[in-house]
């Protein structure tokens, strides 16, 4: 290698190196740190079938969203690793249940016929054998069109019965219930609220075993160990795990606090039908009853659902079939269920056509103009809105770091990593001399570009530097290391046979090179197939090591040759026992 | 000269192929005594291949490991493990799986007894499937990764080299293993990224001992049996290889200690252990297993078979007079060196110096 060609060279490749280390540091563009360097929570979900990766990738969208709208979460990173697995990472987050309730709510949202409410607050209908309640006096003002749907009291959207209470006394066997219904009504053109609230209570005497003559309907067994899906909990008369195919049994709220217990059809629509959906505030007296937002006056809480083209031909259907039954009919309603929770059960306004129901794809929950529906519309649009994961998510791995314990194992990496250095640098220099000052060098111009390209890809791709990654790192020292080491070892060997320095120098050099490329390309196949096959911390590792292999071969070509060559025509070339010649041993019986 | 020196320089006469009998002894007796621990012992599978919870805190009350199991007591976690770490800084405790609530009242009872707030609690919950999903795609990243890099070496080597690296690596990976298993030392991810590093590395390693013997055939052509070209390849780089694992094993050494001796470091202190075990193994390895292995192989070649008559018929019995070879070898390279160099490089040195 020519003389000039090296200073170019070496000067270039410094200048680069150390360059863009510096550039990126003064853009303050520093390697995204992992969460077990940080500090922070990771959830790992399964989703129960791998069929079709547009879910998984749809419910990613979904989750992304969700957790975006519930804020407070710097960078969250979510990501499907293989086929059916979810990584939700959020890092900084120490506080667990926080985290949880981030993600937590993974469910399946469904939109259910009602079949029957039980009239008694916390007790399933399914232990009654009463099919016919009473058709309670509703009074109902049409809305502006046919896509107004009213909303009785929905486990979200009220949390306590307003109405009336009727006591029904019943036989023990069969129980007559009677519902009470107490509708409110806001006057105003289009605007409508019809809230039946049924409270009712009942005395049955104690059966002997609840579930003992119990009809279950079809499809439906009562749940033994396995809580099979769509099983009935013969404790609580609940669905545990209910199935969209089969009818449930489902509660606004927890059945010991005193909520509404349903029994529902099998799901009509998913959440998957759902395109959007949106709290708005509805002015009356508008005139025309159009879509205002606006704060003031007189007016309600809607939420606007928008359906895809299959959910709002369904929802058609649907309601049509519902709107076949009388108002304040509980069958008019339909609920909305998200997680095996009820959200909602809003009944179908009058007039709706039966023959057609609510077409057009687009349909309006009109909740009241109470102070609080605000947030209760906005709460059940968020619901409808993130709510609509395509599948239910299995946990199967949940990590959270303390901010605390990831710094200490970022202490205890960078010390490791320095010590690991200093003592390389240490046996290189004692070992090879003048040509060891050349690998420390190489290994500042090494680490630079490490740092440089986990700076970039941390903020163009949002990858992170975990601890399996920086322990790839310092493996990756001993492989630049042997770099040199095959190099210094070859030029050793040439000299021995009697070539001259800088005759040695090159033909080490294009002999050495091809055994690192050979070698380097092992451990590149290695580290990219460990990339794209494993997952979990594998990935950080096989990723820090296929960074290394190339940087490897860059810096043997680009620093090292030009480096030792500009070296072996200086003083430090040929002369005493520091020079590259004293290193070869060779030195003294040139003497002699 | 001493070794030291024929070491530094290169002039070691080591006869590895002649002595195979006794590396092949000691590699077999390796495997066997692995293959048993592996049998009989089992490895000691962490969390995230068996399901379970783990729960780390730091421990400022300076609690032992009878505290914690004292205050956990009560929480029905009879199987629990409990550890302390980074030299009693630390207290980690790894059970089956639990549900929510009783992970909740664990990281509290042992937040509770070393002093700290149970939200500062690193917290670890597995479910089975996914430690056989990690198991999986290691196993699967493992099969693909081999069958690429066997041909690779078919390509740029040869097969029996191919063959011979894989028979390395596989002694490599049941000396590991058995090892993991024998101390019941905690296979953890960060163990199978280790073993997956001693795979690359011992591969790495044999094929630069590979690269070699096979430059070596080219230049050396067939004056020499196998057995001895292979044998001057290995003393040739037998300094690159001590010097290659010392240079990998100063970090992994170091991280090894700081993985012992501070807080947060466990899983460094894992890796650093299997890499630190895999690195010696797959130096060994590519020396005295792998490069023994391809020369009886391909001294049985029909090629090698026809160079060894004709020199026996020469009545150059130079299989192992290695020293032999050298000094012919070398004589004649310097003389092509000079001849090719066309220079007398070092004569006029001397003159300039002197003057």
């Amino acid at each position: 290698m020519g003389r000039r060609a090296a200073v170019i060279t070496l000067i270039t490749t410094l200048v680069i190196a150390w360059g863009s280390l510096l550039a990126t540091q003064a853009a303050d563009i520093t390697p995204r740190l992992g969460l077990d360097l940080q500090g922070g929570f990771e959830v790992r979900l399964e989703a129960p079938s791998c069929e079709d990766p547009d879910v998984v990738v749809q419910a990613v969208e979904i989750m992304r969203r969700r957790i975006e709208a519930l804020g407070g979460v710097q960078e969250p990173e979510i990501a499907v690793e293989g086929d059916c697995n979810v990584l939700v990472q959020l890092p900084g987050v120490s506080d667990r249940d926080r985290a949880l309730d981030a993600i937590g709510t993974t469910g399946q949202l469904e939109f259910r016929p009602v079949r029957t409410i039980s009239p008694i607050p916390g007790l399933s209908p399914v232990f009654f054998n009463v099919e016919e309640p009473e058709t309670p006096t509703t009074t109902t003002v049409p809305g502006d069109g046919s896509t107004t749907t009213t909303s009785p009291d929905g486990g979200t959207t009220t949390t306590s019965p307003d109405g009336g209470t009727t006591t029904t006394t019943a036989p023990p066997d069969t129980t007559t219930t009677t519902v009470a219904d107490t509708t409110t009504t806001t006057g105003g053109d289009g605007t409508t609220t019809t809230a039946p609230d049924s409270t009712t209570t009942t005395q049955p005497s104690e059966p002997v075993d609840p579930t003992e003559n119990v009809i279950l309907p079809e499809g439906i067994t009562w749940c033994d160990e396995v809580d099979q899906p769509g099983c009935v909990d013969p404790e609580t008369g609940l669905t545990p795990n209910p199935d969209p195919d089969l009818d449930a049994f489902l509660a606004t709220d927890f059945v010991d606090e005193g909520g509404i217990v349903y029994h529902l059809a099998p799901a009509a629509l998913l959440g998957s039908d759902l395109d959007g959906a949106s709290a708005q505030f509805q002015q009356s007296g508008g005139g025309g009853g159009g879509l205002g937002v606006g704060g003031g006056g007189a007016g309600e809480w809607i939420v606007l659902l928008d359906f895809n083209s299959e959910g709002g031909r369904k929802f058609a259907e649907t309601t049509a079939e519902l709107a076949g039954y009388p108002l304040g009919d509980p069958r008019r309603q339909f609920a909305i269920v998200l997680d095996s929770i009820v959200q909602s059960a809003p009944q179908v306004a009058a007039g709706v056509d039966p023959a057609e129901g609510i077409t057009g794809g687009t349909a309006v929950i009109t909740l009241g103009s109470a102070e609080n529906q605000q947030s209760e519309a906005s709460q059940l649009a968020v619901v409808l809105r993130y709510g609509s994961l395509p599948v239910a998510f299995e946990q199967s791995a949940v990590q959270s770091v303390s901010a605390t314990l990831g710094e200490d194992s970022l202490q205890a990496g960078l010390i490791a990593g320095i010590g690991g250095l200093l003592l390389v640098a240490i046996a290189m220099i004692a070992y090879y001399r003048a040509l060891g000052v050349v690998n420390v060098i190489g290994l500042t111009v090494f680490g630079s570009l490490m740092v440089v390209a986990f700076s970039l890809l941390g903020e163009w791709q949002g990858v992170t530097l975990t601890l399996a990654g920086v322990a790839g790192v310092i493996v990756a020292v001993g492989i630049t290391s042997d770099s040199y080491i095959v190099y210094y070892e070859r030029i050793k060997e040439e000299v021995h046979r009697g070539r001259s320095l800088r005759a040695a120098i090159d033909h080490a050099f294009s002999r050495s090179i091809r055994t690192i490329l050979t070698a380097d390309t092992v451990s590149f196949i290695g580290a990219t197939l460990l990339f794209f096959l494993a997952v979990g911390a594998v990935k950080g590792f096989a990723l820090a090591l296929l960074i290394a292999t190339i940087i490897d071969v860059l810096v043997a070509v680009f620093f090292t040759r030009p480096a030792v060559a500009l070296l072996a025509r200086s003083r430090l070339g040929e002369g005493g026992s520091l020079s590259i010649r004293g290193a070869t041993g060779r030195a003294k019986e040139v003497e002699a | 000269m001493s070794v030291w020196k024929d070491l530094y320089h290169g002039d070691t006469h080591f006869d590895f192929v002649g002595n195979r009998r006794r590396w092949f002894t000691i590699s077999a007796i390796i495997v066997v005594l692995s293959l048993g621990s592996l049998v009989f012992r089992q490895l000691n599978l962490g969390i995230d291949f068996e399901g379970g919870t783990l729960v780390e805190v730091e421990n400022p009350a300076g609690a032992t490991v009878s505290d914690v199991r004292d205050a956990i007591s009560g929480l029905g976690l009879a199987d629990a493990k409990v550890q302390t770490t980074g030299g009693g800084s630390g207290v980690r405790v790894q059970t089956g799986q639990l549900s929510q609530d009783d992970e909740q009242r664990l990281v509290e009872a042992v937040a509770a007894v070393a002093g700290v707030d149970p939200t500062e609690a690193n917290r670890q919950s597995v479910g089975p499937t996914f430690g056989q999903q990690v198991t999986d795609s290691a196993i699967r990243a493992l099969v693909v990764f081999l069958i690429v890099v066997a041909l690779f070496i078919t390509w740029r080597l040869e097969w029996r080299m191919a063959a011979a690296a894989l028979v390395a690596l596989g002694h490599d990976l049941v000396f590991t293993a058995g090892i993991y298993s024998l101390v019941g030392f905690e296979v953890t991810p960060a163990t199978v990224v280790a073993i997956l590093t001693i795979l690359g590395y011992s591969l790495y390693d044999t094929v630069v001992v590979f690269d070699k013997v096979q430059e070596n055939v080219k230049e050396r052509g067939e004056r020499h049996t196998i057995s001895a070209i292979v044998n001057r390849s290995m003393n040739q780089v037998f300094m690159r290889s001590v010097n290659t694992s010392l240079t990998s094993l100063l970090p992994i050494g170091s991280l090894l200690f700081v993985g012992s001796f501070l807080l947060g470091a466990a899983t460094l202190r894992q890796f650093a252990l299997a890499l630190f075990i895999g690195v010696g193994t797959g130096t060994y390895s590519s020396i005295f297993l792998a490069a023994p292995l391809l020369a009886i192989w391909k001294e049985r070649e029909e090629r090698w078979l026809r160079v060894r008559r004709r020199l026996e018929r020469k009545g150059v019995d130079d299989e192992f007079a290695v020293k032999g070879i050298i000094t012919d070898v070398e004589a004649h390279d310097e003389a092509q060196a000079a001849a090719s160099s066309g220079a007398v490089p070092r004569p006029p040195r001397k003159r300039k110096r002197r003057r």
